[in-house]
């Protein structure tokens, strides 16, 4: 500890602390233009400058380490001249853009030059005037405001280590582009938007929409995947202005990904229904939502009557609240008196490792999956660790990844070569001498070594739980898909198997099904059995949009997105956190419709997500006692058992290996009804390698039917340099590919033309 | 005495009756509203116009300031961005039945376009017209420039006053 006077308040600091930490200790805050906690010291901007006691030299407070004994002034006539001159400095090129500048309110520049006084420019102006940049489609680039801070630069280096942009040119000729001012190649992340102290980083969504001072904030939850980050939602009225990272709070360090950032608008679609639809005799009929419910629950009491309560199944979305799919399984066992509850996930693997675990693990392995693409916080806290933390990266996907820059090792081929490399490198950890010994001794020489992995894949389950056996200090991450995912788990909508559903289905066991924000038809497990599902007694589906499957339904309730409910959603470290209300557009909860379902069967449910959270600690033994905006639930294994060996190997026969890919910005479920995320990607893409389709003779948005064993489609084409050769990927979860994932996640399949 | 004279004679009434004779002959400083408009000094602060562009182009820039700045909350505006990545304004509403005619708004844009004209006539026999939108607003600068005044006795010289 070193003893430093910061404006005459003495602090004790650790050694090498900046001197802009120390005071932030001494409660003495400094302005600054260029820095970012998060990122490394630059000292772009010079706005930070402070005294130091018996040293002429003014010191960079961002920059510079604190020594014992250090005497720092802050605040003194000599230091407010220096740091108006830095202001006035920059403001020689900056165009006065403040009423038509989407930063307008919220602008770091606005508000240093407004705290140092700056009224008149002494220099002569001359502002830049270059052009706007519009060539990417969610990032505004206004290279006139830039003050050159490098924190976009930064940040897309250090955390999303992507590179796309860098400063072009020297000296005064410096901006912020793109190398050769090629296109951006870019994760659309938004990061850069993020840091951006000005103007000249917009979001394009956001853009011009509104002002800051307009906007009213609530914290909550994103709820378009798994990592659960913390966002701000800044509403005004009933419509959503923007997702906002919220980096002093959460898991994800204000950090966002293209989802997020880009892709809420889904929330004020004009695309969503807002009345309820009863269909009977092949009529449909917009009522209200009392008609809906009561023909719902009419319907529910004749099937029990008649065919037995076992004739009636639940089945709920990963997108629903912890507290509105507890009140479903209530629904189901005590009012309905089924146990037949339905959804995609599984109780076969809990959560162990936290973000946090993974930034810190010392060894890091990522086995078929592209976390990147699927859960882009937990692909940045694996980048984390293989850069920062310089922790060995062990990357098994049939195809490079985003990762490629940062592993150390990246095993590719075609998905059986992979699979075979995974199960060698899980046989070195437990001890057999081949070629991956040497990655599988990094494993076992590490103290935090983590695993990450694809819970939906059972080959790839196998594998990690080979993994784990031989090694039990390993952490394991089961990268789920859904932002609750986990969590409807744990209300009991886990414990059985989703193919159970589909045999029931087929089989004409269910008579009355009533399922909760799924998309049946999109999901690989059921996509078969869905149209089944139009045939039943009661086919009641809730949902924001029409999806294919609330199109079928004979009872179609629509309900409010995660932007319109209070809540809690359980992320895929097992964490509990809370989501907020935001606005109102006019639609129920799912858990208004379980509630008003309950009443008309005679019983009572509170719809109130605080009454239900009493319940939950009550009655889920997980839960009891847990600390709703931020607890970590302990799971008991996180196995469940011996997972049983599965022939890996790619079905079918056929040219190309076919394997589920890249979400490419969404899964399609969801982020599908986003008109900025479909201008992008509107529709799966096939992704080909190049020397393939050159063979082909195929060109990128060329239409190709894809043939295989059982399953036949089309799909406009992307080149991909990164697709290994005799290999095609598809994204998963759209209702075009689910009909063919549902064969496999390992096909092999031909090209058309 | 002189008070006993005085109450004898009336003399204060006379006094008055001769001021109110006196009256008779002179103008009257009253107008008869509304066949009569009053005068408008320079800075009397009126109903607002909006310049625009020689083109014709608005010169508002949607930047919400006036809105913002408006104690009577009586302004609107939306905005987007428009094909080309401009600045697009979608809805500009000023409610004249809630505006105080502060002039705060004028003061407060950045660009020099909403500005207090010297029309005040509101009075309609129903409040449909009280909410004017961008193209009233722009109408309004043409008729301050051009001097097409409603209130016949807004002279050509106020003109001046808006054209630089
Ligand atoms: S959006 Fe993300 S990847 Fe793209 S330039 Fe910005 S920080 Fe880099
Ligand atoms: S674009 Fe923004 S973040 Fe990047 S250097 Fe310029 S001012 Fe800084
Ligand atoms: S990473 Fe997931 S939770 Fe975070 S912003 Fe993106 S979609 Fe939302
Ligand atoms: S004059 Fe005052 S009250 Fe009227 S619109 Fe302007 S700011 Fe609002
Ligand atoms: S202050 Fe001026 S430029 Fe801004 S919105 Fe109002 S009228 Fe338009
Ligand atoms: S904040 Fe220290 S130099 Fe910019």
């Amino acid at each position: 500890m070193v003893t430093v006077k910061i404006d005459g308040k003495e602090v004790q600091v650790a050694p090498n602390t900046l001197i802009l930490d120390a005071a932030k200790e001494a409660g003495v805050t400094i302005p600054t233009l260029c820095h970012d906690s998060r990122l490394n010291p630059f000292g772009a901007c010079r706005v930070c400058l402070v005294e130091q006691v018996n040293n002429p030299k003014l010191q960079a407070a961002c920059t510079t380490p604190v020594t014992d004994k250090m005497e720092i002034i802050t605040r003194s006539e000599k230091l407010s001249r220096v740091r108006k001159t830095a202001i006035e400095l920059l403001l020689i090129n900056h165009p006065l853009d403040c009423p038509v500048c989407d930063k307008g309110g919220e602008c770091t520049l606005q508000d240093l030059t407004y705290e140092v006084g700056v009224t008149k420019v002494r220099f002569d102006a001359k502002p830049n005037d270059t052009p706007v940049d519009h060539t990417n489609p969610f990032i505004e680039r206004d290279i006139d405001r830039c003050v050159l801070c490098g924190r976009c630069v930064r940040i897309c280096d250090e955390v999303v280590n992507i590179q796309a942009i860098s400063f072009l040119n020297r000296g005064t000729d410096t901006i912020i582009g793109t190398s050769f001012e090629q296109p951006w190649n870019c994760e659309y992340c938004g990061q850069c938007i993020s840091v951006c102290p000005v103007g000249s980083l917009n979001n394009r969504i956001y853009l011009f929409k509104n002002r800051p001072w307009n906007l009213e904030r609530v914290k909550s939850v994103c709820g378009l995947c798994s990592c659960g980050c913390t966002v701000d939602i800044d509403y005004e009225g009933n419509e959503v202005f923007r997702m906002k990272e919220s980096p002093a709070e959460g898991i994800n360090h204000g950090y966002m990904c293209a989802k997020g950032r880009f892709g809420f608008e889904f929330i004020n679609s004009i695309k969503r229904q807002s009345e309820a639809v009863v269909k009977a005799g092949g009529e449909s009929k917009k009522v209200s939502f009392n008609e809906a419910v009561e023909v719902a629950v009419e319907k529910l009491r004749k099937v029990k009557d008649t065919a037995g309560a076992d004739a009636i199944a639940v089945v709920v979305s990963p997108r629903l609240t912890n507290e509105e799919a507890f009140l479903a399984g209530k629904l189901a066992k005590d009012v309905l008196g089924t146990s037949n509850l339905f959804s995609t996930e599984s109780e076969e693997v809990y959560p162990e490792a936290t973000l946090e675990e993974v930034e810190n693990s010392d060894c890091v392995t990522v086995l078929n999956i592209d976390v990147t693409e699927s859960n882009p916080i937990l692909g940045l806290a694996v980048r984390h660790a293989a850069r920062m933390g310089s922790a060995p990266l062990a990357v098994f996907y049939p195809g490079y990844t985003a990762l490629k820059r940062v592993a150390k090792k990246f095993v590719t081929g075609n998905p059986d070569e992979v699979r075979a490399s995974m199960e060698s490198y899980a046989a070195a950890v437990a001890g057999a001498s081949n070629e991956y010994s040497e990655w599988a001794a990094k494993l076992t020489k590490a103290e935090r070594p983590v695993v990450v992995f694809d819970p939906y894949n059972k080959a790839d389950v196998k594998i990690a739980q080979d993994i784990k056996k031989a090694c039990a200090k390993v952490k394991v991450v089961p990268a789920k898909s859904k932002n609750n995912s986990v969590g409807i788990v744990d209300m009991g909508f886990g414990a059985k198997c989703a193919t159970e559903f589909a045999k029931g289905l087929e089989s004409g066991k269910f008579k009355a099904v009533v399922v909760l924000g799924e998309n049946l038809s999109a999901r690989s497990v059921w996509t078969k059995s869905a149209s089944k599902a139009a045939g039943l007694e009661l086919l009641l589906v809730t949902d924001p949009f029409m999806s294919e499957t609330a199109a079928m339904s004979n009872v179609y309730i629509p309900v409010a997105t995660f932007a319109e409910k209070s809540g809690s959603f359980t992320n895929l470290e097992g964490r509990v956190q809370s989501i907020e209300k935001a606005v109102d557009k006019g639609v129920n909860t799912d858990a208004c419709v379980v509630s008003a379902i309950a009443k008309g069967l005679g019983a009572q449910l509170p719809a109130d997500a605080n009454a239900v959270r009493g319940m939950i600690e009550k009655e889920v033994p997980l839960y009891s006692g847990i600390n709703w905006d931020g607890g970590v639930v302990s799971y008991p294994y996180v196995f469940a058992g011996e997972v049983a060996a599965t022939d890996g190997k790619a079905k079918g026969k056929g040219r190309f290996f076919l394997y589920p890919a890249s979400l490419r910005l969404h899964s399609g479920s969801f982020t599908r009804w986003s008109p900025d995320l479909a201008k992008v990607y509107g529709e799966p893409m096939l992704e080909i390698g190049v020397e393939d389709a050159k063979e082909l003779g195929i060109k990128s948005k060329d239409r190709v039917k894809v043939k295989g064993e059982g399953f036949e489609g089309e799909f406009l084409v992307e080149i991909e340099k990164k697709v290994s050769k005799g290999c095609i990927a598809l994204p998963e979860d759209f209702v075009a590919t689910a009909g063919i994932f549902c064969n496999g996640k390992s096909l092999r399949a031909d090209i058309v033309k | 005495m002189k008070n006993v004279f005085e109450t004898i004679f009336f003399t204060e009434i006379l006094q008055g009756l001769g001021i109110t004779l006196s009256h008779m002959f002179k103008k009257p400083v009253t107008y008869r509203y509304p066949f009569e408009a009053t005068p408008i000094q320079d800075r009397f602060r009126g109903i607002q116009y909006i310049k625009t562009h020689a083109d014709g182009r608005t010169k508002c820039v949607g930047c919400y300031l006036c809105q913002k700045v408006c104690p009577s909350e009586c302004i609107h505006i939306e905005t987007d961005c428009g094909p080309n990545g401009e600045r697009l304004i979608r809805k500009y509403e000023l409610d004249l039945s809630r505006c105080i005619y502060c002039g705060y708004c004028e003061e407060v844009c950045p660009v020099d376009a909403i500005h207090m004209g010297w029309e005040w006539n509101t009075v309609a026999s129903d409040r449909s017209g009280y909410v004017i939108n961008m193209k009233t607003l722009s109408m309004n600068y043409k008729d301050n420039l051009e001097g097409n005044w409603k209130n016949k006795h807004l002279k050509k010289k106020l003109v001046e006053g808006v054209q630089q």
